[in-house]
């Protein structure tokens, strides 16, 4: 591994990290949203939720084949190496997203919509349930050895990564809750404040205790934190949450209509750069680092001027089509103009 | 990628992990297939009726459009999550295949995400739903966008599975093939053809998939005028599809028997290379036995295979003995595979000429009753010669994943086999519910029909859409059923 292939290296990892950044916010709020519907009272108020969804969803959810595609180009041995070590909950992951998808169009079409509006929300509940479980595994440790998975297929579950997935399901819950604080009016719009509230301690709670877990399951974590000069990059970061955090109880307490969304945005903001930080250099704990795993510096190249460069292309047009249906959602149908 | 297991004869083979995450690639592949097909080709259609709806003021092409779409979108949604799994499974079934040839195919269908299906997704929520946000130029470029994605993933992952098959442009370095040459790898030997048959299959399904549902409108004389337009649209399209599908099958073949010659043996069931000065015979049916290496009984053309592969009636087309056993793919499945998607590819040619001499001859084309009813029976046709080719596809490539560098056996990811077997089922439950509801609605859809009452958006550039419904004196355009 030269010095350019490193550099390159570094590039995706960031490159990566942006775009699951941009997974785990749009599509957590499109799942978030699933989640609540399981609270909705009738088939109509969940047409509603659904409508809010209708034209973003699946571009949301794209983002997910976006980041598998850079991870399987930028680092082929991380994405073998995860994806076999979590074959349980991705396959789960993706029967969620499957019954949440189809649910979509299914649920409008249905004579009768009750089942169709069961696999939405429960689809939406076990596909984020599962990300964060897979992130859980995938801090918790991943078994390698000479570069092949040597684990067991049920080491992902563990008392650390059911923590980390009560963590995600409630930070999804809260995009979803404000999003809809944004999209709705009136009963649904109300609920959709209080539901934030419950969701944003119950996330609180949830990230508390895997900041204090993470560097006791981690000697080289715990370094980090509390090492001079690493100590100056992440202390702030928690100290920013918690800010955060009382300005979106704040604006939750002031029914504010836009706010709350953007400071959800930016506590997930803050918890990735301190999970990134913690992880760098390495991409798989324990013992996959960017170094062992990062693609040919060609191929990194080559990745680089297409997928890099439509990733500002990409983002253009996606917040086009959120402009284009901006605004509160009418009606109860999806699809309905 | 890897297909269902064929020669497989002892049971016990079946529940190994690398079988069962065959058959699980090869069902999740074969049923994924089903949806992007028509997504490639009606938006196709979608387009080209929005342009003409545009610059003739015709009304027809603009509830052509808001009828087609709709049976687009409900298509669209299934092939949108069952394409997630198959993707995935790269990395939880075939990580070793990841590793392997992660340097080529990662980025490939990195790029496939990034230009096609994003491009799709990003517009198919305006060309759905945005009639009345946006001005019809906006719509129709909305439109072009989906049609572009969706014919550009195609481009992406045929090239992908076209260096499968014909790899290129890479040389093994420790565990992984490392890209020496993008050009070479993305524009592989089999790379053109490739694309362009599948492109061709996408488009000729889709054509009899309109043609087909128009003929049963036509058969019960509902809505005639408006449908004759799209069954029209779909004979004169297949005018140009259906010959030009069989060149490309045959130009196709002929890249086979450079490139992959025990493929070509398999797929015609050729045991044993044809004497210099005689041609090898053409089998048009067979039972291939590969224990004993040759076929039980054939029914033979004489030095028709020679003609097919080489263009020369003695040309040499090497047969199966030449490759070692190991090396050799299974026969029975791409050779009828291979024969069932020719017989339908000449059966919507023959179907696509008589209908241009009924309509030449002058008659009215909903009058003819029998042709119809054709038209009708034929529209699955082309999802099984879509399916069928894969499978001769697939198959054939067997033993490799990578043609002459990885083997199936040595792809697969040391899972234990009762997990597969669960997920597994688990698709095959999931796949099974969805498609028999597709059809529900599918066919609800089709019964309701078009609706030719709803308001039309005003088509003056200076009176924008974005008027909110019953607001400035503009009709709001629903077409709620």
């Amino acid at each position: 591994m030269n010095e350019v292939q490193l550099f390159l290296g570094n590039i995706w990892f960031f490159i990566i990290g942006l775009i699951l950044v941009l997974y785990v916010v749009l599509d957590g709020f499109d799942l978030g949203v699933g989640i609540l519907s399981i609270l909705a009272r009738d088939e109509e108020r969940r047409g509603t939720m659904m409508a809010s969804l209708g034209s973003v969803w699946d571009a949301n959810e794209t983002w997910l084949v976006v980041l598998g595609g850079a991870l399987f180009g930028a680092f082929p041995l991380v994405y073998a190496l995860a994806l076999h070590a979590l074959y349980i909950p991705i396959t789960l992951m993706i029967f969620g997203l499957i019954f949440r998808g189809v649910a979509f169009e299914f649920h409008e079409h249905a004579r009768r919509k009750a089942p169709w509006g069961v696999a939405f929300g429960a689809g939406s509940l076990i596909a984020a349930t599962m990300q964060g479980l897979a992130l859980g595994g995938i801090i918790s440790g991943i078994r390698v050895v000479d570069g092949e998975f040597a684990g067991g297929i049920w080491d992902w579950l563990n008392p650390f990564a059911l923590l980390v997935a009560a963590g995600v399901v409630s930070g999804y819950t809260l995009l979803g809750a404000t999003y809809l604080v944004i999209k709705t009016q009136g009963e649904l719009q109300a609920r959709s404040y209080r539901r934030a509230q419950f969701a944003a301690w119950s996330m609180l709670v949830a990230a508390a205790g895997v900041t204090i877990w993470t560097p006791l399951l981690y000697a080289q974590v715990a370094e980090r934190w509390f090492s001079i000069p690493d100590i100056f990059y992440i202390g702030p970061l928690p100290l920013a949450a918690t800010g955060t955090f009382v300005m979106l109880l704040r604006s939750l307490a002031r029914r504010r209509e836009r706010a709350p969304f953007v400071w959800s945005l930016a506590i997930f903001l803050f918890s990735f750069a301190g999970l990134a930080i913690s992880l760098y250099p390495n991409l798989l704990p324990p013992g996959v680092a960017i170094a062992d795993a990062a693609a040919s510096a060609k191929t990194l190249v080559f990745m680089l001027t297409g997928i890099g460069m439509l990733l500002p292309v990409m983002m253009i047009y996606n917040g086009y089509q959120y402009l284009v249906f901006r605004g509160k959602v009418e009606g109860s149908g999806y699809g309905r103009e | 990628m890897p297909a269902a297991g064929e020669g497989i004869t002892d049971m016990d083979m079946w529940f190994d992990h690398v079988t069962l995450s065959r058959v699980q690639f090869g069902f999740t592949a074969l049923f994924h297939i089903l949806w992007p097909v028509l997504t490639v080709g009606l938006s196709v259609f979608l387009v080209v009726v929005e342009a003409l709806w545009l610059k003739t003021h015709d009304t027809d092409y603009y509830y052509h459009a808001r009828f087609w779409s709709k049976l687009l979108l409900l298509n669209f949604g299934i092939g949108v999550v069952s394409g997630i799994p198959l993707e995935f499974q790269f990395g939880t079934n075939w990580s070793e295949f990841a590793v392997v040839t992660g340097d080529f195919m990662g980025n490939i269908l990195g790029f496939e995400a990034a230009m096609a299906f994003m491009l799709e997704a990003g517009f198919i929520g305006i060309m759905m739903f945005g009639w009345r946000r946006v001005t019809p130029g906006i719509h129709l470029f909305a439109t072009v966008m989906v049609a572009t994605g969706a014919s550009l993933s195609a481009f992406w992952i045929m090239s992908a599975s076209a260096w499968m098959q014909t790899p290129a442009g890479v040389h093994l370095e420790g565990r992984q093939l490392v890209v020496d040459s993008y050009l070479e790898a993305i524009f592989n030997p089999s790379m053109p053809t490739s694309i362009a048959h599948m492109w061709f299959a996408c488009l000729e399904t889709s054509l009899f998939v309109i043609g087909g549902i128009s003929a049963w409108y036509l058969l019960q004389g509902r809505h005639v005028e408006f449908f004759l337009k799209s069954f029209k649209f779909a004979v004169l399209g297949a005018a140009i599809v259906t010959p030009a599908q069989i060149i490309l099958g045959d130009a196709s073949g002929v890249v086979m028997a450079e490139h992959q010659p025990a493929k070509l043996a398999a797929s015609e069931a050729h045991w044993e290379t044809n004497p210099p000065e005689k041609g090898a015979p053409w089998a048009v049916l067979a039972w291939p036995d590969p224990e004993s290496q040759h076929n039980r009984w054939a029914i033979e053309i004489p030095a028709a295979l020679s003609l097919l592969t080489t263009h020369s009636l003695t040309g040499r087309v090497a047969g199966l003995e030449e490759f070692a056993r190991a090396d050799q793919p299974p026969v029975l499945v791409p050779f009828y595979a291979l024969r069932i998607m020719v017989a339908i590819g000449v059966w919507l040619l023959l179907l696509t000429v008589w209908s241009l001499w009924r309509w030449l001859r002058g008659r009215a084309l909903e009058q003819e009753h029998h042709l119809l009813k054709l038209w009708l029976a034929s529209l699955p046709l082309g999802y099984i010669a879509v399916e069928t080719g894969w499978l001769l596809r697939e198959t054939g490539r067997q033993p490799w994943v990578v043609h002459g560098l990885l083997r199936t056996g040595e792809a697969a990811s040391a899972l234990p086999a009762d997990a597969v077997a669960a997920s597994l089922l688990g698709y095959l439950f999931i796949y099974v519910t969805l498609l028999a509801v597709f059809l529900v609605f599918a066919r609800r859809l089709v019964r309701r029909g078009p609706d030719l009452q709803a308001p039309v958006p005003a088509l003056h550039p200076s009176s924008p859409l974005r008027t909110a419904p019953g607001t400035a004196g503009e009709p709001a355009p629903r077409s709620q059923p």
